[in-house]
């Protein structure tokens, strides 16, 4: 464990926040083909109207799993980035296991976003939970192939080692499949675009349908906050993390979430979604075969 | 530190023990159970053994998530928010909870436990690979196929045509009156026609005053077409 971490941890989750913010309005104003102004207003209008607004609840409900489930969110995502070192050494949990520990947060986010659409008791709510778990399970399984795969290298499920195996070639240069299969786990771990089938538009914002006020704003929050965390994750475990030449290593990670935040958010606004019976079938039929490949390849590298 | 975080772990694992057989919901009984594994994995790796400690969390996450959706699907409570008794046989699960108590307590307590401290630098997943392929790997094999047919079982039980029959079976209505056709919506067999006559009798429906019998008869007369198909 690394205390020297924290501010780091605190920095990240905060500026890469506002980043995804300003992304994602620059993503609609240019897909709008409007100025960037208007749009780079709108969030922040959102925020205080949500503040502000009123706190109403629906019959019966699961009070306590509705009111936690975004503060869950959002410790599942400081919990993830916890692992992920900023410079060398400089990783708040420090395991030799940290990657299965990242793991772990990926499917505690099905448990928690399943919590927050069940717990309303109401229906477009409890339909997103539903089928944010048929398509959230099926992707953990490639999601633990790529990270078992990008574990190869360094023979160590390690975070530590795992950067460090990449100072002469990054992993996505080792496995470039990789990282395409785990920017589909991460749209689908901060519910996003084409993998958003927990709180998509279609179901009025599924699992949070029923949220208002500042329980909205919190889980709004904690979404983005997942963003920040997976993005530094990918960047970590495929761009080399913190190495680079001439500017400090944390300055580096930061460079490398920024561009896999970009790609995130090019791809919630450029790519379509499937319905979710065919994307179900896509992930079973599909990716899992197609994941377990890449295993295989990277092994066969490896080796 | 690492006392009080054990007896912490510990304590959150029987409470959340506990209430697994308190609440009244499927949902909640099964996350309350992953709590309490939770809490175990934690001591799991407050005992050294970072990676069983570590997977027993993701392991148990999904787990659950599956236990909920199945017992849902199973016990027929749609949304597993309608209340209901979790606990019965009231006497034999208390004999038999007392006497798996006294049996696991007494097996603690009488063993000699032998004292083998794990160096701090030992490479304990390296060693848990060796153990898993190595001597043990008939063991672990067969409990792995054990849970994979356990696994195919449940998915062709739940299937849309699985042993009890095809899925939408119990999901038609009843008769609105006793004996008869389902009530709602029919499933069009023979669509295209079967609009086409719906829509002359209203036409006509609209040009004579006498429309009402007239409809009358093209719903008739639609219905034995159903019936023939």
């Amino acid at each position: 464990m690394s205390l020297a971490a924290f501010p780091f941890l605190a920095f990240f989750l905060t500026l890469g926040a506002v980043l995804a913010v300003v992304l994602d309005a620059v993503a609609r104003s240019a897909l709008a083909g409007a100025p960037a102004g208007r749009y780079l207003a709108g969030p922040l209008r959102q925020a205080a109207m949500r503040l502000s607004g009123q706190l109403v609840t629906t019959e019966a409900p699961d009070r306590a799993n509705w009111r936690l489930a975004p503060g869950w969110y959002g410790a599942l995502a400081a919990a993830g980035l916890a692992v992920v070192p900023f410079d060398e050494g400089l990783a708040l949990v420090q395991l030799p296991t940290s990657i299965v520990l990242w793991g772990a947060v990926e499917a505690l986010v099905v448990v928690v976003v399943f919590l927050h659409g069940w717990s309303p008791n109401a229906p477009f709510p409890l339909i997103g939970a539903y089928r944010y778990v048929a398509t959230g399970l099926p992707v953990m399984l490639p999601s633990m192939f790529v990270l078992i795969g990008a574990a190869l290298p360094a023979r160590s499920l390690d975070v530590l080692a795992i950067v460090e195996s990449q100072r002469e070639m990054w992993n996505v240069v080792r496995q470039p499949l990789g990282l395409l299969l785990l920017l589909i786990v991460g749209l689908s771990l901060t519910l996003r675009g084409p993998m958003d089938y927990a709180d998509s538009a279609d179901l009025a914002g599924g699992s949070s349908a029923e949220d208002s006020g500042p329980a909205r704003a919190m889980w709004q929050a904690a979404r983005l906050a997942m963003l920040v965390a997976f993005s530094a994750m990918a960047a970590t475990v495929f761009l080399g993390g913190y190495l680079g030449p001439l500017l400090p290593g944390p300055l580096w990670l930061a460079l490398k979430t920024a561009l896999v935040l970009v790609l995130m958010v090019a791809a919630t606004h450029l790519l379509p979604r499937m319905p979710v019976s065919r994307m179900v079938t896509f992930l079973w039929v599909v990716l899992l075969p197609v994941s377990f490949l890449h295993l295989l390849a990277a092994g066969l590298v490896a080796l | 530190m690492t006392d009080a975080l054990f007896t912490g772990l510990s304590a959150l694992a029987l409470y959340a023990g506990w209430r697994v057989f308190r609440v009244d919901s499927m949902v909640r009984a099964s996350f309350w159970l992953m709590i309490s594994f939770i809490a175990v994995g934690g001591i799991g790796i407050l005992l050294s053994a970072p990676y069983i400690g570590v997977a027993t969390v993701f392991m148990m996450a999904v787990e659950m998530t599956v236990m909920v959706i199945f017992m849902v699907m199973f016990m027929m409570n749609p949304a597993g928010l309608n209340p209901m008794m979790m606990v019965h046989q009231h006497r034999f699960s208390i004999g038999a909870g007392v006497v798996a108590f006294a049996g696991m307590t007494a097996a603690t307590l009488l063993t000699d436990l032998p004292s083998n401290p794990v160096a701090a630098g030992k490479a304990v997943v390296h060693d848990l690979g060796i153990e898993l392929l190595g001597d043990s790997m008939l063991i672990f094999e067969t409990a792995g196929v054990t849970l994979l047919a356990t696994m195919v079982a449940a998915v062709v039980l739940s299937a849309r045509t699985g042993r009890f029959g095809d899925a939408v079976e119990g999901s038609v209505p009843p008769g609105l009156e006793p004996g008869g056709t389902p009530a709602g919506r029919v499933p069009e067999k023979s669509g295209g026609h079967h609009h086409g006559s719906h829509g002359d009798g209203r036409s006509d429906h609209a040009h004579h005053h006498e429309g009402h019998d007239h409809d009358g008869g093209g719903h008739d007369h639609a219905g034995d077409k159903e019936k023939h198909a």
